[in-house]
């Protein structure tokens, strides 16, 4: 790979399970943007078991759409980048991203389900893995019925954690008992070794590998994740999980030999590479953001929330929550009722279900009426609700560990555990998945994530309409500044800002006041005048939108009424730069948690009042 | 010897405010003799079938149990009963589990009384739960005690809790034994094996006395998850410093009902709740109309309510 500072040209290509993408990034004026994006069928499977061929077709679309030779008579991506024949040909790095046959399927095995189980599976799922299932010694399975969960769910990859240094040894070394006994066969290849990587403590590690030195198993040993309960050290297991991926499990998918050969970096785990870019923003701008990506099967939650002074990153697959394969679980899981407090239209129950199992068994299908749109973002909502909620429920502080009190905690003796998400300190939601990103108006898109996001405070919505996070997570690892300035410029697509105050008050009462000034845009832009001054009071129970396009920014003071809190504490009022969008200024003054009308016809009734007055619909 | 006006009500036949042919030399029971008797006379005690002077005590009574069985009633409906979250029983799970992890004991110590302290039972209800979850995560419990009964009843609940986890082979008897008698005796063997042995966890519910704080201190220093529970005002404040979570007088009564969540015993911590409100709310009425009585006069209403309610409703 070249010097960071030669980098012209980045072609970048994310092999999904159905479409490989790829996009060309350009340096103009000094300024990297996404120029050109080409896709093609992924061509993993048979008959052409080769996914370089996928990549050559996207590639290949991406230089008819540019004029840029990119590869050349032999199938081969052309570099450096340079002119020849007074034609521009080539680029100077390639990177690509990978979630193809299935993306990297992994288990997670700890002593303790809620501490280094779930330590592991935290370390597993930041790096990009769909974790298939926790073996814990607490989990009330049987060893047998451990063993034959392993060999059911044939893993890419297994790794093991449990117990603190110097800790427990027994039951790590019966959780390597159940692994040998059970020998999955591998996904890929007949000679594919298991890769099982042992991150637990480091007293057990030689038990641990004579417990697995049975043929067909791989063991690595890396530094315990959870040395002591205090303490989480994930970076080591991690980076273990990216060389394994690349070792063991990309060097036996088809095709995978030949695009490691050809990439200028490390291949990535597309939700890794995700999870990757919106730490690098997160540390960058020094805020918290939240990322979600809603498919037809699983929905994917990212989060980066400060945590006593440091970023903690989380991500959680959602794996029976999504549009289409899942949808039948979304309804069974939220309920018709809750899907159904979104529909301001009558609908009819029967032609509902069938609806929604014609989704699940034709997945490609879009909806063709208005009540159909309706009916699918009202499912999305309670999708992403769920998913979000389980997100919550991951991210927490770390378990078991020990607290130091005084006697003023007597009457407030908080616990281990706790969630780190906290919605009045999130500043940035990004969105992306087909039902977000391609909603016929993106004030659809923006009042889907305020309704099962519910954020508090002031933040800022988005969406990445093009998958674009997946290719800037790894081309950060190479040119951070070029995946920066792409992703201000390209990658996001700004919905605008909410403004939410925490709380709840009676319809119709006082809740706020507010004044809106629109000032010089964050790009330079000057006010064009499409956005709009507004100052006023706002009662509970409404969904007000001030308009404020992309580009442009707006001072806001809000100042709350007495114990209600929209970031600076119950009462305090607060004054700061809100970013436009197409959805404008969004100030949301329903209350937190979000009740709706108990009966019906209100229930409608709001809806579509909120709908309309945001723009979501006519 | 008093000379008393008794009310003309009190004896038939007695003029008001005529001079009382009657000397006292009785108890007297919220400024009323009780037993009054004709001078010369010796005094008659007699049983009565309810003293009416204390109807509004039945009321009470009725009201507040009406209130238990109730609330009984409402949760045996399906209704659900919320009690609030209390992070020392949910932390449970937590303590054993860092004991699991680390590779070491749980300690458990049911306090210094016997087993005809209601705290000491109150312990051992924790210890079941306890007991169960250590079974369930394959780990170990100790318990030493001070009394040989509770260490039978300790045994007896234990084993319970191994039986109902499927797990009865790991039950091992020995683990729960007895110390002795005397208070620092019992102390210095905990503080001692503590520091040898240094359990993960350790948890102090029961009676407790002198002993608190240096148990909870010496746990502290060897970085133990600490949960202790006691009714003995004295003690919480130690405990809540040293301890990482501690359940707070009625709380550690209320653990068996949050623990087990059955209906009944549920309700049952609802109805209590009732009353306890409708005592609260008895003071505060009571305070007030004392307050406004003492601005306005002896003569004022509320002054004469206020006496009422403590001389007739609360007597």
């Amino acid at each position: 790979m070249g010097d960071p500072r030669t980098i012209r040209v980045v072609v970048a290509t994310d092999c999904g399970s159905t479409t490989t993408k790829a996009i060309l990034i350009e340096e103009q004026e000094g300024v990297f943007r996404q120029t050109h994006r080409g896709e093609a069928p992924t061509t993993v499977e048979a008959p052409f078991a080769d996914v370089t061929i996928g990549v050559i077709n996207a590639v290949t679309e991406l230089q008819e759409l540019s004029g840029r030779r990119l590869v050349d008579d032999e199938g081969r991506i052309i570099r450096p980048a340079r002119m020849e024949n007074g034609r521009p040909i080539g680029c100077d790095i390639y990177i690509s991203t990978s979630s193809a046959g299935g993306g990297l399927q992994m288990m997670v095995a700890g002593v303790v389900r809620e501490m280094t189980a779930a330590s592991a599976k935290r370390a597993a799922l930041g790096a990009g893995a769909i974790v298939m299932d926790t073996i814990a010694s607490n989990d009330r399975r049987r060893p047998h019925e451990q063993i034959q969960r392993i060999r059911e769910l044939r893993p890419d990859m297994i790794l093991v954690s449990g117990g603190t240094d110097g800790g427990d040894m027994k039951k790590v070394v019966e959780i390597a008992e159940l692994i040998a006994p059970a020998r999955p066969q591998p996904r890929f290849g007949g000679k594919y070794e298991l890769p099982v990587i042992f991150a637990g403590n480091r007293d057990a590690a030689s038990a641990v590998r004579d417990a697995l030195a049975v043929p067909g198993i791989a063991l690595s040993v890396v530094d315990n994740l959870r040395p002591t309960l205090e303490q989480e050290n994930l970076g080591p297991a991690r980076d273990r999980i990216h060389d394994v991926f690349l070792e063991h499990v990309m060097a036996h998918a088809p095709g995978y030999d030949r695009l490691m050969a050809w990439t200028d970096a490390p291949i990535m785990p597309t939700p890794g590479a995700v999870g990757d870019i919106l730490q690098t923003i997160a540390r960058r701008r020094g805020i918290n953001a939240v990322g979600v990506d809603i498919g037809g099967a699983t929905t994917d939650v990212f989060s980066v929330f400060s945590h006593e002074g440091a970023p903690v990153f989380n991500r959680t697959v959602s794996a029976n929550l999504g549009m289409s394969y899942s949808i039948s679980n979304v309804c069974a899981e939220a309920g018709l009722d809750a899907i159904m407090r979104w529909v301001h239209l009558p609908m009819d129950d029967r032609e509902l279900r069938n609806r929604v199992k014609n989704k699940m068994i034709r997945p490609t299908t879009i909806p063709q009426t208005v009540e159909a749109l309706v009916f699918e973002q009202a499912v999305a909502r309670e999708a992403l609700r769920l998913a979000y909620q389980q997100h919550k429920e991951f991210a927490t502080t770390l378990s078991g560990v020990q607290q130091q009190r005084t006697v003023g905690d007597t009457f407030s003796q908080s616990s281990g555990g706790r969630t780190i998400v906290d919605s009045m300190a999130l500043d940035l939601l990004v969105a992306s998945g087909g039902v977000l990103s391609h909603a016929p108006r993106p004030a659809q898109t923006a009042l889907m994530l305020i309704d099962s996001f519910e954020p508090e405070g002031f933040t800022t919505l988005a969406k990445d309409s093009i998958f674009m996070m997946p290719h800037l997570g790894v081309l950060a690892s190479v040119h951070e500044r070029a995946a920066m300035e792409v992703f201000e410029r390209d990658c996001l697509v700004h919905l605008g800002t909410c403004i939410a105050p925490r709380g709840e008050g009676r319809e119709g009462k006082p809740c706020l006041s507010c004044r809106i000034e629109p000032v010089a845009g964050a790009n330079g832009a000057a006010d064009d005048g499409s956005g709009a001054a507004f100052s006023g009071e706002i009662p509970w129970g409404e969904l007000r939108r001030i308009p404020l396009a992309e580009g442009q920014e707006a001072s806001a003071r809000v100042e709350p009424v007495r114990g209600v809190d929209v970031g600076a504490g119950p009462g305090k009022p607060v004054e700061r730069r809100v970013r436009g969008g197409a959805a404008g200024i969004v100030i949301d003054t329903r209350g937190r948690p979000l009740r709706l009308p108990e009966e019906r016809s209100a229930r409608c009734a709001a809806v579509a009042r909120w709908m309309k007055e945001i723009g979501a619909i006519d | 010897m008093t000379v008393v006006h008794p009310p003309s009500s009190a004896v038939p036949g007695l003029l008001a405010g005529a001079d009382p042919p009657f000397l006292s030399c009785l108890a007297w029971d919220a400024g009323a003799p009780w037993l009054l008797a004709a001078a010369g006379e010796a005094p008659k005690p007699f049983l009565g079938f309810l003293d009416p002077g204390r109807l509004w005590l039945l009321l009470l009574l009725a009201i507040v149990c009406a209130g238990v069985v109730a609330c009984i009633g409402l949760a045996r409906s399906g209704r659900p009963m919320k009690v609030r979250r209390m992070p020392a029983l949910d932390a449970v799970d937590e303590a054993v589990g860092r004991a699991t992890e680390m590779g070491r004991s749980v300690l458990f110590v049911p306090g210094l009384m016997d087993m005809n302290d209601i705290e000491t039972i109150a312990g051992l209800t924790v210890l079941g739960r306890v007991s169960r979850t250590v079974a369930e995560y394959d780990a170990q419990v100790e318990v030493p005690t001070a009394r040989s009964l509770v260490m039978t009843a300790a045994r007896e609940t234990v084993e319970a809790a191994y039986l109902a986890a499927g797990r009865s082979d790991s039950f091992n008897p020995d683990l729960i034994y007895y110390v002795t008698d005397e208070q620092f005796g019992y102390v210095a063997y905990l503080t001692g094996m503590m520091s040898r042995q240094k359990p993960a966890a350790c948890f102090y519910l029961g009676k407790f006395f002198a002993e608190s704080l240096i148990l909870a201190e010496t746990g502290n220093a060897i970085g133990a998850i600490q949960i202790a529970g006691t009714a003995e005002v004295s003690q919480l404040p130690f405990f809540v410093a040293a301890c990482d979570y501690t359940l707070i007088g009625e709380e550690f009564f209320a653990a068996s009902a949050y623990l087990s969540g059955e209906p009944d015993q549920l309700g049952s911590l609802k109805g209590q709740d009732v009353g306890k409100l409708f005592a609260a709310s008895i003071l505060v009425v009571g305070t007030a109309l004392v307050t406004v009585g003492s601005i306005l006069g002896p003569e004022s209403a509320p002054a004469k309510a206020a006496a009422y309610l403590v001389g007739e409703i609360l007597r």
